[in-house]
C-alpha cells in the first residue's frame, strides 16, 4: 500500500463536545496507543457546546490515519481534520524571558524590532518578548536570542485553521 | 411521573427490556438496591460472590444471547472489582452496560470513603462512559448508555451515578422503545464491484471468518457465500460457530492454534476474504509474513481495523451481515472443485488428534468429542483461558452462533463459571458447560456458591493436571523445560470442595469413566462439578511459536 513511512509533523483539528474528561479521553487514547503528542491546544468555540482541540502529532502517513480513526471513534468527538500544512493557516504563540543588561539591551530590542515581536515587560535584568508566528519564524527568533541567555520559555503549540 | 433516581434505572431498564442483572449491594447503591427490592416481580437480580463473577456474567449473558448484559456495583472496590470483566466485554467487543454507585455529589473528589474515579480508570476499557451529576440527565444518560453499547462495533459502557443523585427525584417521562440504532455505513458499489472482480478471478478464493460474524447474526449470509463462492471456511477463536463446523467446507481455526489444513490454505490461496475480524496478533502470528502473495478483502464494521495490523487491498466498512447478503445478490455460483478437492484432502491428511499413552487415559479429546455427542453439539460451552479453551474450540463441533462463550482477546482466567452463570440464565432450555483449568477454576470458584444458591444447572467440568498447562507448555517449547512457578501441585480436593458448597461432584479418572459420568451429570438439573484428571504433558497442536509465519505450524512437540 501506498504509505509513506517517513516521520512528519502532522496537525489535527478536533471538534469535541464539550463533556467533563473530553481532553482526557482524547490524550489517554494517545498514550494507551503509543502515540506522540507534540503539542496541544484546547479551547471552546464560537459555539460553547464544543471545543477545538488541535493536537500536533509526529509519525508517518500510517499512524496519522490511526489516529484519525481513533480520535474519530470517541462518542464526544464531533469531527476529526488533518490539516495539510500548505493548505492552513498554522500559528503559535512564544513567551520568551531573555537575561537583559546595560550592554546587551538595544541589541534585544533590535532583534524584537525584526521579528515585530512585543515586549511586554522590562526589568532591570530581564525582558519578556511575546512573538506569534509559525514554528520556522518562532525557531529562528529563539535561535536569535539564545546567545544572550535565556531563562525561560513558554509555547502554546500550533493553531491552525484552513485558508 | 415523580422518581427517585434508583427507580429512573429501573424504569429505563425495563424500556430496555432488561429483565436480569447481576452485581452486588453496597454502601451508595442502597437506594438502587432499594428499588430493585420494589421492581423484583420484573427484574430478577442474581448476586454474585465477586462483583468480577457479576460482570463476567453480564458477559456471558450478552455472548449467547445477543441481549446486552448488565451488572451493578457499589462504589470503590465494588466498581474496581468490575474492571477485569469489563476490559474482557471490551477486547471481544461484546455489548454491556455496567451501573456503578459512586459517594455523593459532595463527596465525590475528596478521598471519600469507598469513592474511586470509575469514570476515569475505565475510560481505556469502555467504549464509552458516564458520570452522572445531576439527575435530569439520568434517563437519558442510561438511553445513550444502551444505544453506545448495542451499536456498531458492540462493547461495554460504565454509568456512575453518585448516591445523591439516586435518592432525589425527578420527573420520569417514560419511552415508548428504546433509542434507535444510528445507521451504519455500507460501502460504496465500487467497492462491490471490485469485490466481485477479485472473487471472480479467484480460483483458490479462502474464507477467515471473525467474531464480528456472530455479532452481525450474519450466520445464513456467511453460509450462503461460502456456498456461492465455493470457498473453505476457517474461523477465529470468537467465530466458533459462526459457520456450522460439520459442514464439509469447514477447516477449523486459523492462527497460533489453528488446524494445518488452514495454515495449508492460507498458504495456497489466491484471494483471502477476512469477514468481521481485527486480525488478531493471535491469528496472524508473523504480520510480515502473512498472506503476502494474496489479495484481500476485509469486511469490517470498524473504519479504524482497516489497515491496523496488517495491510488490506479492498475495505469494505459496515455491517458484515448486510455486506455478505448484498454480494450474494451480485455473484453467481461458481465451482472450485480441484481446490475443495486439496482442502478435503488436507482435512483427512491432518485431523486433529491426541494419542493416548495408553489404552484407559483420558485425553481431552476424547472428553470433549463425547461431551458433542451426548449434547448433539447442542450445549453451550464456555471456557476459562488456556489449553482446555484451545481443546475446547477444536473439539468441540460448534453448528449455530452463540454457543461458545470464551475470553478471546483479553484472555481472562476466572471468566468462564460467571459467564456460564449468565449463559444459562439467558438460556434455560440449554445444558451449559464451562470447561475449565485448574488454574482459572482456582482464580473464581467461589461462583459455585451462587450457582448453589440460584440453582443455576451449569456444569463444572475441570481439566485438572496439577499445572498452568499453556505456560507450562511454552516453557517446554522456549524456556528449556524450566517450569517456574507453573507446577500448582495444590492438592485441593475439588469433590470436596464442591459439596462444601452444596454441589454434586463427579471425577473422571480413566478413560471408561468418562460416558457414564458426564450422561450422570448432564440428566441432572442442578449444578455440577467434575473433577477429570488429565495428563500434565497433553500440549496444544498445532502451534505457530512466536514469530513464525501462520504458514508453519508445529504439529508435534
Amino acid at each position: 500500500m501506498g504509505y509513506s513511512n517517513t516521520e512528519k509533523e502532522y496537525v489535527l483539528s478536533v471538534l469535541a463536545r464539550n463533556t467533563p474528561g473530553v481532553l482526557l479521553r482524547i490524550s489517554g487514547l494517545f498514550s494507551r496507543r503509543c502515540y506522540n503528542i507534540l503539542s496541544i491546544v484546547a479551547a471552546q468555540t464560537e459555539n460553547t457546546e464544543y471545543s477545538r482541540i488541535l493536537i500536533v502529532v509526529s509519525g508517518d502517513d500510517r499512524i496519522v490515519r490511526q489516529v484519525d480513526k481513533q480520535v474519530s471513534k470517541l462518542v464526544d468527538i464531533e469531527e476529526v481534520t488533518v490539516l495539510n500544512r500548505d493548505e492552513a493557516v498554522v500559528r503559535e504563540h512564544l513567551l520568551m524571558k531573555v537575561e537583559r543588561s546595560l550592554q546587551n539591551s538595544e541589541k534585544l530590542v533590535e532583534i524584537a524590532n525584526v521579528f515585530h515581536a512585543n515586549i511586554l515587560n522590562v526589568q532591570p535584568d530581564s525582558m519578556i518578548v511575546e512573538l506569534t508566528g509559525d514554528a520556522t519564524t518562532i525557531n529562528s527568533f529563539i535561535e536569535l536570542y539564545n546567545p544572550y541567555h535565556v531563562l525561560k520559555i513558554l509555547r502554546t503549540g500550533a493553531m491552525a485553521m484552513m485558508k | 411521573m415523580l422518581l427517585t433516581g434508583a427507580q429512573i434505572i429501573m424504569e429505563c431498564l425495563l424500556e430496555q427490556g432488561v429483565d436480569t442483572v447481576f452485581g452486588y449491594p453496597g454502601g451508595s447503591v442502597l437506594y438502587i438496591y432499594d428499588a430493585l427490592y420494589e421492581y423484583k416481580n420484573r427484574i430478577n437480580h442474581i448476586r454474585t460472590a465477586h462483583e468480577q463473577g457479576a460482570a463476567h456474567a453480564a458477559d456471558g449473558y450478552a455472548r449467547s444471547s445477543g441481549k446486552t448484559g448488565v451488572c451493578i456495583a457499589t462504589s470503590g472496590p465494588g466498581a474496581t472489582n468490575l474492571v477485569t470483566g469489563i476490559a474482557t466485554a471490551y477486547m471481544d467487543s461484546i455489548p454491556m452496560v455496567a451501573i456503578t454507585g459512586n459517594v455523593s455529589s459532595n463527596l465525590l473528589g475528596l478521598d471519600s470513603f469507598q469513592e474511586v474515579d470509575i469514570t476515569g480508570i475505565t475510560m481505556p476499557v469502555t467504549k464509552h462512559n458516564y458520570l452522572v451529576k445531576q439527575i435530569e440527565n439520568l434517563a437519558d444518560t442510561l438511553r445513550r448508555a444502551f444505544q453506545i453499547a448495542g451499536s456498531g462495533r458492540k462493547g461495554p459502557v460504565l454509568v456512575d451515578i453518585p448516591k445523591d443523585v439516586t435518592a432525589q427525584k425527578y420527573e420520569f417521562t417514560p419511552l415508548r422503545e428504546p433509542l434507535p440504532m444510528p445507521k451504519g455505513d455500507f460501502p460504496f458499489p465500487e467497492r462491490f464491484d471490485q469485490a466481485v472482480e477479485l472473487i471472480q478471478k479467484s480460483q483458490r478464493p479462502f474464507i477467515y471468518s471473525g467474531g464480528g460474524v456472530i455479532a452481525a447474526e450474519a450466520f445464513d449470509e456467511l453460509k450462503d457465500f461460502a456456498g456461492r463462492i465455493d470457498a473453505p471456511v476457517s474461523s477465529s477463536l470468537m467465530c466458533q460457530g459462526g459457520y456450522d463446523q460439520t459442514d464439509r467446507r469447514y477447516i477449523g481455526m486459523l492462527g497460533m492454534h489453528g488446524t494445518n489444513t488452514s495454515a495449508l490454505a492460507i498458504k495456497n490461496c489466491d484471494l483471502l476474504i477476512a469477514i468481521g475480524t481485527r486480525f488478531s496478533d493471535r491469528v496472524l502470528c508473523n504480520a510480515n509474513l502473512f498472506a503476502q502473495h494474496c489479495p484481500i478483502i476485509q469486511i469490517e464494521i470498524d473504519t479504524a481495523e482497516f489497515n491496523k495490523n496488517i495491510d488490506v487491498d479492498l475495505k469494505m466498512k459496515g455491517d458484515a451481515k448486510e455486506i455478505l447478503a448484498h454480494l450474494n445478490e451480485l455473484i453467481s455460483p461458481v465451482s472450485h472443485a480441484e481446490w475443495m478437492n486439496q482442502i478435503e484432502g488436507w482435512n483427512a491428511e491432518f485431523p486433529l488428534v491426541q494419542e493416548a499413552a495408553e489404552p484407559e487415559e483420558v485425553t481431552p479429546q476424547d472428553v470433549i468429542e463425547t461431551l458433542d455427542r451426548l449434547t448433539d453439539s447442542e450445549a453451550i460451552i464456555v471456557t476459562e483461558v488456556g489449553q482446555h479453551q484451545m481443546w475446547a474450540a477444536q473439539f468441540y463441533k460448534f453448528r449455530t452462533p452463540r454457543h461458545f462463550v470464551s475470553s478471546g482477546g483479553l484472555g481472562t482466567m476466572g471468566f468462564g463459571l460467571g459467564a456460564a452463570m449468565g449463559a444459562q440464565i439467558a438460556n434455560p432450555e440449554k445444558r451449559v458447560i464451562n470447561i475449565a483449568g485448574d488454574g482459572g477454576f482456582h482464580m473464581n470458584c467461589n461462583e459455585l456458591s451462587t450457582a448453589a444458591q440460584y440453582n443455576i444447572p451449569v456444569i463444572e467440568l475441570i481439566f485438572n493436571n496439577s499445572v498452568l498447562g499453556m505456560v507450562r507448555q511454552w516453557q517446554k517449547l522456549f524456556y528449556d523445560n524450566r517450569f517456574s512457578q507453573t507446577d500448582l501441585d495444590r492438592n485441593t480436593n475439588f469433590e470436596l470442595l464442591a459439596q462444601a458448597f452444596g454441589i454434586k461432584a463427579m471425577t473422571i479418572s480413566v478413560k471408561s469413566d468418562i460416558e457414564p459420568v458426564l450422561k450422570q451429570a448432564l440428566a441432572l438439573q442442578e449444578p455440577v462439578l467434575i473433577n477429570c484428571h488429565i495428563d500434565k504433558d497433553f500440549n496444544v497442536l498445532p502451534m505457530v511459536p512466536a514469530g513464525a509465519s501462520v504458514e508453519d505450524p508445529i504439529l508435534e512437540m
